[in-house]
């Protein structure tokens, strides 16, 4: 019965794409954890639960992971089910939906218990509340940040994106490097007119913000319309990419115009460095996003890149509450999974993994000290409707990069929408 | 007694398909009946909300207006592209050439694979800006722009993905060929009725049957269409929701965004659509479908 049963969940598992543990006979908690991202990470993350089940031979982890795409599409639907993995992977956009929707499990009595945060500072801790209660653990600070082709530019002597370029200024940069490289299909940087971490901090750098704290849009038509034709220029000078190249990229790292070879940089996140690098030749490197008027602060902040929560539905809360504290304050679990999902939050780990951190996790490390005094506070959360905007911002951008609207017409016609959207919710 | 034992014996063999008939098709689509009057994000319990998602479709979603242009056009353009490929070749393959059985699986072919992601992953490689297409173009100096996310030319793609997928239409018009007595061609041939004049006077009137059947099948899969859209834009219907197919749409308000009463009032409004536009085809097909008698 229960080799059938196993062999059952091993081909659900296989067709869904999912990783799993080789179940135990003697194993009599079953953990389940869920996580998006790509395969390196799938493999860190399941190094640990091996390592965790060795000493804890009593427990049995069951990995699941996907793309982020079909990441929240699934995990909805098992919230649906009231059939929700244990130990789930959150993000910042994501947490005051889930925790407000009573779907996640407050962790404030687990604190100094089985979920040791003994190495977190207060600031990284109130990351992951809702409504003054914890529901989320950061795995790793992150902030956004170009991830460019060094070589690129050092191979025809332009540049670098270095802080406090202005955006003009990354415009002139790429121009000159799309004329100098002179290939056909090949543009100096991507196309972020419908990028919406790019658009919040070219907000926050106009003293503007993304949303405001009662969920509303922060900026007007006249900040749009300055937008998308400030990548209209960019087009028009040859600095980022057409919009038929760009509309090949799904906002991910393998379709990004970086990797496919069609651009030198990309608009990203830091963590995020350690992907691309996966998949590109040529040596990357990672740059804060331009800055605005001399002297006022970069727009970028420091965010947990992804959070553990719980599900409120869980059987064995204090259990997985033990797993997510392995995870965030384990120092050998903290070597492992290392800076790939940003720069871990507990200084006992970060000191552990510094030595023997590679040139890359090393560049990351040091660029997220060297903004840290740059940056400013953490947003209020984006309301719900909020992932509409992301894709209502591709679509305008591309019916402007495709001269179907003007884009005086486009800053009217994005509030427009945008506004419908943020009051259906 | 005995009739009665037999009753219940039909019954307890009917039981699996009565299952899966109640529990997975009439259950679910009650269900989502219910649902589309209600507001549901799948995490918090359902709200009753009356017509509101249904006046929504109706007067104010100006995205599901560019859903159901993009939709009318795919299938006023991909059905009856495709039914007359099918009907060519079908024509061609019937004229008893060597290594027929070979040909038809040839053709066939790309029906098989049709519906898969493979294909709608290979095909956005294909019509991409340095695709195989644009390749090809370049030997003769065409210099062609990037097929799948340019506004103007990608539902196009589209169209001609499903024109490629013309195998299982194909079968049946080459069926439908085989049927068709000989002795009137026969005799049409003896009275000096030209090849022409025998395709447009007799083939063509006796295969309506045939044709009124594929038109109805293609055009409710047409409508149905999906997996080509979601893949080829990347499940955003872009560039600029030119390949926003009403399916797409209302994926994308249940799945993307967790709109699923809405969602559902789309699914069943798109039921009623097709019922429609079948139920139209039916009655014209009076006056066009040639019956034997």
């Amino acid at each position: 019965m229960s080799t059938n049963r196993r062999g059952f969940l091993g081909g659900t598992a296989a067709t869904l794409g999912l990783a799993v543990m080789p179940a135990r006979a003697q194993a009599t908690t079953r953990i389940r954890s869920y996580w998006w991202g790509a395969k390196d990470r799938a493999d860190r993350t399941n190094k640990v639960a091996e390592m965790y089940m060795k000493a804890n031979p009593s427990v049995s982890i069951v990995g699941e992971t996907l793309g982020w795409g079909d990441y929240w599409t699934r995990l909805a639907t098992q919230a649906a089910g009231r059939n929700m993995a244990d130990l789930i992977q959150m993000d910042y956009g994501y947490i005051f939906d889930y925790a407000r929707r009573h779907a996640l499990l407050p962790l404030d009595g687990f604190v100094g218990k089985q979920l040791d945060l003994g190495g977190f500072t207060q600031q990284s801790i109130d990351g992951g509340k809702v409504d003054g209660k914890i529901y989320g653990v950061s795995l790793g600070l992150n902030s956004t940040s170009l991830v460019y082709d060094r070589a690129a530019f050092e191979k025809f002597g332009i540049g670098l994106p270095d802080w406090p370029m202005s955006w003009e200024e990354l415009g002139k940069r790429t121009a000159v490097l799309t004329k100098a490289a002179n290939r056909p299909g090949y543009w100096g940087m991507n196309d972020a007119g419908g990028s919406g971490p790019a658009l919040e901090v070219w907000l926050r750098e106009r003293g503007k913000q993304m949303y405001t704290a009662e969920g509303r849009f922060g900026a007007d038509a006249a900040d749009m319309s300055d937008w998308f034709g400030f990548w209209q220029s960019m087009r028009t000078q040859g600095s980022c990419l057409p919009p038929e190249v760009q509309a090949l990229d799904k906002s991910d790292i393998d379709t990004s115009g970086l990797t496919t070879g069609k651009s030198a940089v990309s608009f990203a996140n830091s963590n995020q460095l350690v992907g691309y690098q996966a998949l590109n030749k040529s040596r990357l490197d990672i740059a804060m996003y331009p800055a605005g008027a001399p002297g006022t602060k970069s727009g970028q902040y420091l965010k947990p890149s992804q959070m553990f929560s719980i599900a409120a539905t869980t059987k064995i809360a204090e259990d997985t509450a033990k797993l997510l504290s392995y995870y965030v304050a384990d120092v050998e679990a903290g070597k492992v999974l290392s800076v790939e999902r940003g720069i871990p939050a507990s200084k006992p780990v970060r000191d552990a993994i510094d030595p023997s951190l590679d040139d890359m996790g090393k560049r990351m490390s040091a660029y997220i000290a060297f903004i840290s005094d740059k940056v400013g506070d953490l947003p209020p959360p984006p309301p719900r409707g909020a992932g509409e905007v992301l894709a209502l911002m591709v679509r305008t951008n591309e019916t402007v990069g495709f001269k179907k609207l003007s884009v005086a017409d486009a800053g009217k016609q994005f509030m427009k929408d945008c506004e419908s959207i943020l009051a259906r919710g | 007694m005995a009739r009665r034992r037999a009753k219940y014996a039909g019954y307890s063999f009917l039981i699996p398909w009565l299952v899966g008939f109640f529990g997975l098709t009439l259950g679910p689509a009650l269900a989502s009946l219910y649902l589309s009057f209600t507001h549901y994000d799948l995490i918090e319990s359902p709200r009753w909300a009356g017509l509101a998602n249904y006046i929504r479709i109706v007067s104010e979603d100006a995205k599901v207006g560019d859903s159901v242009r993009v939709t009318l056009v795919y299938v006023a353009l991909s059905v009856p592209l495709k039914l007359g490929f099918a009907l060519a070749i079908a024509l061609i393959l019937n004229k008893g050439i060597r290594g027929l059985g070979v040909y038809r699986a040839l053709f066939y072919l790309p029906s098989l694979l049709g519906a898969s992601v493979a294909i709608a992953t290979l095909w956005r490689k294909v019509f991409s800006g340095d695709g195989l297409l644009n390749h090809v173009l370049a030997y003769v100096g065409i210099q062609g722009p990037s097929w799948v996310s340019d506004p103007d030319h990608a539902l196009w793609t589209l169209v001609a993905l499903s024109v490629w997928q013309f195998g299982s239409p194909m079968i049946i018009f080459l069926a439908g060929l085989r049927q068709l007595p000989q002795d009137i061609f026969e005799a049409a041939a003896i009275d000096g009725a030209s090849a022409r004049t025998q395709f447009w006077r007799i083939t063509l009137p006796m295969l309506t049957p045939v044709i009124f059947f594929n038109l109805v099948v293609q055009t409710i899969d047409a409508f149905k269409a999906f997996t080509p859209a979601f893949i080829v834009s990347g499940g955003t219907g872009g560039p600029i929701n030119a390949t926003l197919f009403y399916t797409l749409y209302l994926y994308q308000e249940a799945f993307g965004y967790l709109r699923m009463g809405y969602a559902a009032a789309l699914a069943w409004l798109l039921v009623l659509a097709i019922m429609a536009v079948t139920a139209f085809a039916f009655m014209t097909s009076r006056s066009w479908v040639h019956y034997e008698e």
